[in-house]
This record gives structure tokens, sequence and C-alpha cells, in this order.
């Protein structure tokens, strides 16, 4: 832990620099924003041997006089609201288990509660969605177009539950790497242009890997970023 | 009452230790005796003195308990604290900024006495004079 330097006695501007100071330490103590990122990022590539073998749905309807289909994947929809709520659990336990050591509170729960309300949110829509016959997109599968479709899949809501984590923590580097992290969600996945010996592992594969190589990447640089320092040798 | 924020600075809190107890408490929601001894650099009887009085003016509340064998204490802001500390640094930045116009408003009237003032920084605290006797 750092500690004071110097001390001002009455000065307004040395009290609010101190505070200020204090408050950024503070913030600095509670952060291990690494933890989510690597957990979410080991989720998200996991489920792409999930979708590979868990078997599939082609379900195709005659929809105001238009054939409608969706592909859907069982596995996919116990496997996500399951690792998801496992995942904030682990996460709000990590967080208390480290603030407690160092003698400090912690921020993480609304960012746990907004990611189960969100997991738990989305599996609720897309069992709706798929209970009505007049809907033409699946909700939880990476196969959804449109905005609102890509906005309903877990790697988005990953992305939106790191937004209430990146407020919570008032981290802003979090927040540009989030904000980052959804444009790349919410960038249409085309597979033309890909061959097609290869088409069907990219279309399993693409829409978890870049996400999870982000959040990869996101979780390394912060684990750097917020290693302790260790004291200098003499 | 004269307007002046330096009137409306609240005594218990414009100090610098019970500040920053009061900052460190809101920034990390509870925060324990140890930290807060080790981050002030303080005595825990020194400290202990401060968290008294804090707790007296229903700033803070303060709750013992154990973690495994080890006696813990672990400090909250109550509401009057957070009212009071965001009151402390509203009034803060009020008196800096009074102080910077004072300063400018000065250094106009010696630039108009004196011809033109030498360069240097226009806000006359900026080297950490403390504007309180």
């Amino acid at each position: 832990m750092e500690t004071m330097t110097s001390w001002p006695a009455g000065d307004p501007y040395l009290l609010l620099s101190n505070a200020r100071e204090l408050a950024h330490r503070v913030r600095r103590e509670q952060r291990a924003t690494w933890f989510p990122l690597l957990l979410l990022a080991a989720l998200t590539l996991a489920s792409v041997p999930v979708v590979r073998y868990g078997g599939h749905h082609l379900d195709c309807r005659a929809v105001a006089g238009a054939m409608s289909c969706r592909v859907y994947s069982d596995a996919e929809f116990v496997y996500w609201p399951v690792a998801l709520v496992l995942a904030y659990v682990a996460i709000a336990a990590f967080y208390l288990r480290r603030s407690r050591a160092r003698g400090l509170g912690t921020r993480v729960r609304p960012y746990a509660i907004a990611g189960i309300v969100i997991a738990v949110a989305l599996t609720g829509a897309a069992l709706l969605e798929l209970s009505d016959p007049a809907a033409g997109q699946n909700l939880l599968g990476l196969h959804a177009a449109g905005l609102p479709g890509r906005l309903a899949t877990p790697e988005a809501a990953i992305g939106l539950a790191l937004l209430v984590l990146a407020r919570a923590e008032r981290n802003r580097p979090l927040l540009l790497l989030t904000i980052g992290y959804l444009a790349a969600i919410l960038v249409p996945v085309t597979f033309a242009g890909i061959p097609d010996g290869i088409r069907s592992a990219a279309w399993y594969a693409l829409p978890a890997v870049v996400p999870g190589t982000m959040l990869l990447l996101g979780g390394v640089g912060f684990a750097l970023a917020q290693r302790p320092l260790r004291p200098v040798a003499s | 009452m004269t307007g002046h924020p330096a009137n409306e600075l609240d005594d218990t809190v414009h100090q610098r230790v019970r500040l920053g107890i009061l900052t460190i408490a809101h920034e990390a929601r509870r925060v324990e005796f140890s930290y807060l001894r080790d981050s002030l650099e303080l005595t825990a009887g020194n400290l202990s003195q401060h968290l008294g009085v804090l707790e007296s003016a229903g700033l803070i509340s303060v709750e013992k308990g154990y973690a495994g064998k080890r006696a813990r204490t672990w400090v909250a802001l109550t509401k009057a604290g957070e009212a009071a500390l965001a009151e402390e640094i509203t009034q803060l930045k009020l008196l800096i900024s009074q102080i910077e116009r004072t300063a400018i408003s000065a250094g106009r009237g010696a630039q108009r006495a004196d011809g033109p003032a030498a360069d240097g920084p226009a806000l006359g605290l900026q080297g950490g004079a403390s504007c309180f006797p």
C-alpha cells in the first residue's frame, strides 16, 4: 500500500489535491479489471466448441406468405445463462475477497447484478422469441440479423455489463475498451468471400473469436497495468 | 454571515486528516482502520481521536467485528457524512475560484501601476502558499 508523503495544513489547493489523490489511490486499489475480462474471454472462447458440437435446430415456418427460418443451438441455451451467472458470482466473490484483504469495500455489486439481470433477460427474450412463430430471428444465437439481433447476443450482454463496471469503477480505460468491443460486436459478420471449405468453421468460430480475443488482450493489458509495484532492491 | 466560502466551511470536516478519512471512506464504501492508519500515516491513537470526532458528529459509523480470529474495525460514511464531504469539496472549490479571481484582479492592478508584468504564473497561490492564517 502506498502512503501519503506529505500533508498540507489548511491550503484549499493542497487539501483538494490530496483528497483527489487519496480518492484515485483507493479506486486503483479497488480495481481488479483483469479478472472479469480474462474470465469472460475464457467463457467466450470456450463457447466455440459448444456452438460447434452442441447440436442445432433449423426451424422454418411460413410467415405472411414467406418462409422464415432460424437456426439455434440447444447447448447455447444452457451454456450461456449458466456460464454467465456463475461467472458474475465468481467475479463478485473475487472482488469481495480481494478488497477485504486490503481493508476496503468494493464497487462490484452493481456490475454483478447488472450482468446477471442482462443474462437472465437475454435468455427470457430468446425463449419468448422461439415460442413466437412470427419472429424470424434467433435472439440467443450468433445468427440474428440487424442491430437488435446483434445486441441480443451473449457477447453483447457481456459488453453492456462491462459498461456498468466501467461506470462503477470510474475506469476510463475500461470504458474505451468496452466501447471498442461493442463496436466490434455490432459490426455485421458476413461470410461472403470465405472459401466453402472453411466457411462452416468460420461461421461457428468467428463471432466468438473476435470478442473473445478482444477481452483476452484487454485482460492481459489490465493485468500488466494493475500489477502491484514491487519494491526496487537496493 | 458574509457569504465568503471560508465562512461556510465546517470545522469538523475542514481538517486535513478528517477530510482524508471521509474521502477514503466515501470512495471505499467501507474501510478498515488499519488501511486508514497506513494511508494517512497516523498512529492508532491519533486516528482513533479523529474517528471519535467524526463519529460524535454523526458523519461516520464505526463497526467492530472479527475476520477469522483477527479483530477488525470498519468505518463507513453516514448520509450526513456524505453530505458534509460534498459540501466541503464544494466550498473548497468556491474558495479556490475566489482566491484565483482575487489574484487575477490584484495582478491587473499591479500591472496598471507598474506597467507590464514579468513572466510567471497567473495565479498567485500556485506555489502552495496557505490562504489561511
